[in-house]
């Protein structure tokens, strides 16, 4: 019964997203295409740290693939649509390419990397004037997608989530899980078990940046520009990383709740305090990882058993 | 998983609560919307000085028989949250006419959302020629876009109009070497290649530069840039950076014993009390406006009489006269235009020659792409006992330059 409800419920949210245009204004829609641009962000940085792994290059790959699609379009005169699975392939390659060299790392060794390539990639990006447009960045002369249309740009943003939520199921539900959790809790055991530890991270690390490069795409293709302050900025790292610790690591629902509450705390202060929001924000962040740091779902799932033992 | 669906449950009512109510809405007003960075000085400033505006228009009898109605929202300097602020203010709370803007990623963000409104757009800010005056495009779709601030390159050729103006009438100046120091973002980057384009192309100056990390994106290091600075004996030493960058900039130039014959700041704000600084002795900047202006503009010295008495502290940055300007022109041009209809305000804002603070009369004139660019040139000032003086254009100057820069002891 409670199974059958649950289902119920997940399949009401699913047609209210959808629908969620036909009864929304643009406002609300923004808000909700902010939300989950990070929302997705914050499951596909999850999707790895399963594997023990801590990245911090979340904005590093989001940049590239944000780079790669306006340039895609720009320079090669790329169809817009195409160019954001185009960013998602370009992220992976690259993450394929640099996996084979960083995933030997480990702990705070492989964050630190992590970290500092997203800072290469700006570098990179900021140095390569005539390519890249340099510091000031690139604009899209024809404008952005769909003629800046609300409803078709908050369902791109959509699509992006649920490639975003699929990948993370399918970790979640495939032998993806038994093999990154067991590299999570012991290397030596998972190796001496027949998991071959070098290529299930490859593998974990190349879908995320993927997904982290899709959305990149998506980004620029809804605002029609990139700038390497904009597209790098450390707020695609951090932001992610503090919706999936207070949602909860480890699963897909967690940076969902996450990103849903933040994101709403967020712009809610913005309207009631708009002269000093951020420093509530901060500081509500540090009090939640303070105090839960185990993140939301967690602090519910002992509440929520006990009411299942009761009831039953 | 119940609890969690309850949790979502009251989520999405709180969401649907916070986006559908708003701001507290006054009835038969002309709003505008302000679209500022709050966290910053010139956001905060900025605001300030146009709620300012907004009091002494609605004292005065308001415009067309009804209250001006500023509404804030503050874009926190990315695209995606400035989008987000256009959206709210244009279908929630319906405003008129958007005012605000500083940086160049932020105003990216919203231009999409502008031109699906179509409202008239005040700028204050985004000098970034490369991407925000392509974005915006040529006239037509750009005219509902009135730009006060002027252009990255509308600065670079003012620069080097008064240099040679000062040199001409002071000869005991005289440059040949210039050396930049720019912090790597967009805003110094876009420094840089005015500099190099209008101070370099005829040869009649050596140009050199170096890029630095600015203290405001956790840098603070100018060793190396200020050693490059020294090794190339500069007559003119410019740095554009941000107000973070200011002080330490000149402590670390004095542990070098640096002292070029102009050193010369051009960050878009100061940090307020800088002038009580020793270190700030005859430091020139680049900017628009100053409190000596006071002495021979009566507009300039109302703004800062009523924003001192109303805020309790000085007008640190020039986006606050700016911001000010902007709301009496929206104010005064709908007066013109009898409505707040985009066409025909458009055609009456064309019209504008407002008096400002800034010590110039604003008017509206085609830039390299658009067609509505309000002000053109920036002043060169210098920090003389703890005010800024305007030094060039002469017709604004406030006192004769002190040169050179003194060594230090």
């Amino acid at each position: 019964m409670n199974r059958t409800l649950v289902r119920i419920l997940l399949i009401l949210i699913a047609v209210a997203a959808v629908a969620l245009p036909a009864f929304a204004g643009d406002y609300p829609l923004q808000v909700a295409r902010n939300i989950m641009l990070y929302m997705a962000l914050a499951i596909s940085w999850d999707m790895l740290l399963r594997s023990g792994q801590i990245s911090f290059g979340i904005a590093g790959l989001f940049g590239i693939g944000a780079y790669a699609a306006i340039l895609g379009v720009v320079r090669a005169g790329m169809p817009t649509w195409l160019s954001i699975p185009f960013a998602a392939v370009f992220a992976a390659l690259v993450a394929f390419l640099i996996g084979f060299v960083i995933l030997r790392l480990r702990a705070m060794y492989f964050s630190i990397v992590t970290l500092a390539l997203g800072e290469i990639f700006r570098i990179i990006v900021h140095n390569l004037h005539d390519f890249t447009g340099g510091p000031e960045g690139v604009v899209m002369q024809q404008g952005v997608m769909f003629g800046g249309n609300a409803s078709k740009l908050y369902w791109l943003v959509l699509a992006g989530l649920l490639v975003a939520i699929a990948a993370s199921y399918w970790f979640e539900k495939s032998r993806i899980h038994f093999a990154l959790t067991a590299i999570r809790n012991n290397e030596i055991s998972a190796k001496s078990s027949g998991v071959d530890i070098f290529r299930w991270l490859l593998l974990a690390f190349v879908v995320t940046s993927a997904i982290q490069g899709m959305l990149g795409g998506i980004f620029v293709m809804s605002y029609g520009f990139a700038a390497p302050d904009v597209v790098f900025s450390a707020d695609f790292t951090l932001l992610p990383l503090a919706m999936a610790l207070l949602g909860g690591v480890y699963s897909t629902r967690g940076p969902i709740f996450g990103a849903i509450l933040l994101g709403l705390v967020a712009e809610w202060l913005k309207l009631k305090i708009p002269y000093g929001h951020l420093v509530v924000y901060g500081i509500m962040i540090i009090i939640v990882i303070l105090f839960m740091p185990q993140g939301l779902k967690n602090l519910l799932k002992p509440a929520a058993k006990r009411a299942e033992g009761r009831s039953a | 998983m119940k609890r969690m669906m309850l949790v979502l449950a009251v989520l999405v009512l709180f969401a649907g609560s916070a986006f559908a109510q708003g701001t507290t809405k006054l009835e038969g007003t002309i709003k505008l919307g302000g679209i500022w960075t709050l966290a910053d000085i010139t956001g905060k400033q900025g605001s300030a000085a146009a709620q300012l505006a907004v009091d002494e228009i609605n004292a005065a009898g308001g415009v067309l028989g009804k209250k001006l109605e500023l509404i804030v929202v503050d874009d926190e300097g990315k695209a995606d949250k400035a989008a987000a602020a256009v959206e709210k203010l244009a279908t929630v709370d319906k405003v008129d006419v958007f005012v605000g803007g500083m940086a160049s990623g932020a105003e990216l963000g919203k231009i999409p959302a502008f031109k699906k409104y179509g409202k008239v757009v005040m700028s204050t800010g985004a000098a970034g020629s490369a991407t925000v005056e392509k974005a915006l495009g040529p006239s037509p779709e750009s005219d509902f876009y009135f730009h006060l601030h002027p252009w990255d390159y509308n600065q670079g050729a003012s620069y080097a109009e008064g240099w040679d103006a000062i040199q001409k009438k002071y000869p005991q100046i005289q440059i040949k070497k210039i050396f930049l120091a720019y912090e790597e973002g967009a805003f110094g980057k876009s420094s840089w290649d005015a500099t190099k384009v209008l101070f370099g192309s005829d040869k009649r100056y050596t140009i050199d530069g170096a890029s630095f990390k600015s203290a405001l994106l956790g840098g603070g290091d100018y060793t190396a840039v200020l050693e490059a600075a020294k090794a190339f004996k500069p007559d003119l030493f410019i740095w554009a950076g941000y107000d973070a960058d200011a002080l330490p900039m000149l402590e670390q130039a004095k542990a070098m014993k640096f002292s070029p014959g102009i050193y010369l700041g051009a960050p878009p704000g100061w940090p307020i009390g800088f002038g009580s600084s020793k270190l700030a002795r005859n430091v020139m900047l680049y900017g628009m406006w100053s409190p000596a202006i006071n002495d021979i503009n009566p507009v300039s010295a109302k703004f800062y009489k009523n924003y001192i008495a109303k805020y309790r502290e000085e007008p640190a940055t020039y986006f606050a006269p700016l911001a000010y300007s902007a709301v009496y022109i929206v104010a005064e041009g709908i007066k013109a235009a009898g409505t707040t209809e985009t066409g025909p305000l458009v055609k009456a804002l064309e019209q504008t020659k407002y008096v400002s603070p800034l010590g110039e009369v604003i008017t509206f004139k085609p830039s390299n792409i658009i067609k509505h660019q309000g002000i053109t040139r920036q002043k060169i000032l210098q920090w003389q006992n703890g005010i800024q003086e305007v030094i060039w254009p002469f017709e604004t100057a406030t006192a004769e330059p002190v040169y050179p820069f003194p060594a230090w002891k």
